[in-house]
């Protein structure tokens, strides 16, 4: 009974809902970090998409380039976030700019692999009777392979959004904002609302991106839907 | 017509040519059938023609112009195209698929739609059934007639089939076969057809070019002759030691001289005069005689008896076959 009434007294509740109407609006709010960390994690899956699509059908077509690209990729893809951000800082300075590129870079990877992965997927007689029938090479490639490759694609733009946005998280750490701000405001001052707060929007991000795109992929493949369906 | 002249095929980085030296016309109008063992080029052979493998020396004519003479997309967009793997594009509906050529000859919609419900029926596919459904819900037969009618859509001259009713089970496959050649004889096409069966090759070919191991052709000729007169000893195996049956199943009773019928001809079997030889003499050792009377499909309990056919007879028949 005592321990109880002991916690109770140097604790806070286990939300204070005050605290969050307070910070709801204005500069470094909550409202404020959200769209810091929606920029913070969109940014680079674009800019991945616009990069991994050209050099993902490039090295599509010039096999013997798969592998240094993978390589060269995976290499990007092991180095642990934090000292991604802190090796970026003598040449960008701190801030979004460093967070925005090793996010890219680890976009690379995924988006990259699963472009080749898609085209991969296309079965080799239905380009044979794209071009047995008189398309042109660029007709096949719109027409026939990317469409196909489109699911596997945006899997990729699935996986890679969950992931950046777990990981712009810990971007704050560098001054780059977003709801890690939140995070590391909570636990420095053992204040429990701001981690929940930030963890939340954070996995709320994180869930949305994931179910979005896949009905976006679902809808990218309406015969396997249909034929699903027949079955 | 197509006109193959020494034609050989040799791939980079290799010293042996897969075809060599190939010399042959298709006349208009008329199926020929390669075939051969894996490995004998006879697939290569088909695709040198739409230019989907380039000729290493030689030259194919159609029409007496080289199929150099044109782009490459150009030629292929007048020469039907049918393959074994059917090749539909899983994306587009089975109507977007038959579409594919007259789209890229920028046809009208209301032509393009005309065409595609024409080829759909005439494939045997309901049109209003099946026009917006997607590959994967076809059957693989329903499969392999949309992948023929998708081939003939712009109504080419030109047929390429690399074994077109090779993905299903037999009994589909003889019906495929069978309609096809129907349809044939109405629209008249040039066809190369590719198999490695050479009963499909027997059943589907006005000619059949034999070709062997490095891609020399073994013997080029009607079904009849390459079975009565096999040109080599690799044809005569390939063929098979069942030639004899082979070449009666080409001729149908009612295509050969009937013994005239004196009597009732009561207790002897009834044959119909549209069976084949092969079918017929089948038949007669199995109901154990040796003479059946020979009726027209439309009254076969009618009184309107064609002859009587005997194990003789067919016997007779099949001498030329044998080379007695």
């Amino acid at each position: 009974m005592n321990n109880g009434f002991a916690i109770e007294e140097e604790g806070q509740p286990f939300i204070d809902w005050a605290w969050i109407l307070r910070h709801f609006w204005g500069d470094g709010g909550i409202v404020d970090a959200f769209f810091q960390h929606l920029y913070l994690s969109l940014v680079p899956v674009a800019v991945a998409l616009a990069i991994s699509l050209p050099v993902g059908i490039f090295v599509h077509r010039k096999r013997w380039l798969y592998a240094p690209t993978t390589a060269l990729t995976g290499v990007l893809y092991t180095i642990p976030s934090l000292a991604f951000f802190v090796m970026l800082i003598p040449i960008m300075g701190t801030g979004q700019r460093p967070v925005l590129v090793a996010l890219t870079a680890y976009s690379l990877l995924i988006l990259i692999r699963n472009t080749v992965t898609g085209l991969d997927s296309v079965p080799e007689e239905t380009k044979d009777a794209a071009r047995g029938m008189g398309l042109t090479n660029r007709q096949i490639l719109l027409g026939v392979e990317i469409p196909l490759a489109l699911p596997v694609i945006v899997a990729g733009i699935r996986i890679a959004t969950v992931t950046v946005v777990g990981i712009a998280s810990i971007a704050d750490f560098i001054g780059a904002g977003g709801l890690g701000d939140l995070i590391f405001d909570g636990i420095g001052r053992q204040f429990a609302t701001p981690i929940i707060v930030g963890g939340g929007l954070v996995a709320l991000i994180a869930i949305c991106a994931d179910l979005g795109l896949y009905r976006i992929e679902g809808w990218l493949r309406p015969w396997a839907r249909r034929a699903g369906k027949a079955a | 017509m197509i006109e193959f002249k020494e034609v050989s095929k040799t791939y980079p980085g290799s010293e042996e040519p897969v075809v060599k030296d190939l010399s042959f016309e298709i006349p208009e109008g008329e199926i020929c059938v390669l075939v051969g063992p894996s490995g004998c080029g006879k697939t290569t052979t088909m695709r040198m023609v739409n230019r989907l493998v380039e000729i290493t020396s030689g030259d194919i004519e159609i029409e007496g112009e080289s199929i150099a003479a044109k782009s490459a997309t150009e030629l292929r967009r007048k020469i039907g195209y049918a393959i074994q793997g059917i090749g539909l594009f899983p994306h587009r509906t089975i109507a977007e698929n038959v579409a594919t050529v007259p789209k890229l000859l920028d046809w009208s919609k209301d032509r393009t739609r005309e065409r595609v419900d024409e080829l759909l029926e005439l494939v045997g596919l309901d049109a209003g059934q099946y026009r917006g459904r997607y590959p994967a819900e076809l059957s693989g037969g329903q499969q392999q007639r949309v992948g023929v009618a998708r081939a003939m859509a712009a109504d080419p001259p030109i047929m390429l089939m690399d074994e077109p009713f090779g993905a299903v089970d037999p009994i589909t496959r003889t019906r495929l076969q069978e309609e096809f050649l129907n349809i044939q004889q109405n629209i008249k096409k040039t066809i190369v057809f590719v198999t490695h069966d050479i009963d499909e090759a027997i059943k589907m070919g006005d000619r059949i070019a034999i070709l062997q191991q490095g891609g020399v052709l073994a013997q080029y000729d009607t079904p009849a002759r390459i079975l009565s007169e096999p040109a080599t000893d690799f044809v005569a195996s390939f063929v098979g030691t069942d030639r004899v049956l082979k070449n009666l199943s080409l001729t149908r009773v009612k295509d050969v001289r009937l013994e005239p019928l004196d009597g009732a001809g009561n207790g002897l079997p009834r044959i119909s005069e549209n069976l084949s030889l092969k079918d017929a003499l089948s038949e007669l050792i199995g109901s154990g005689t040796d003479r059946g009377v020979v009726y027209p499909d439309e009254s076969p309990n009618g009184n309107d008896a064609r002859g009587v056919i005997t194990l003789d007879g067919i016997r007779k028949m099949s001498r030329g076959v044998a080379g007695e």
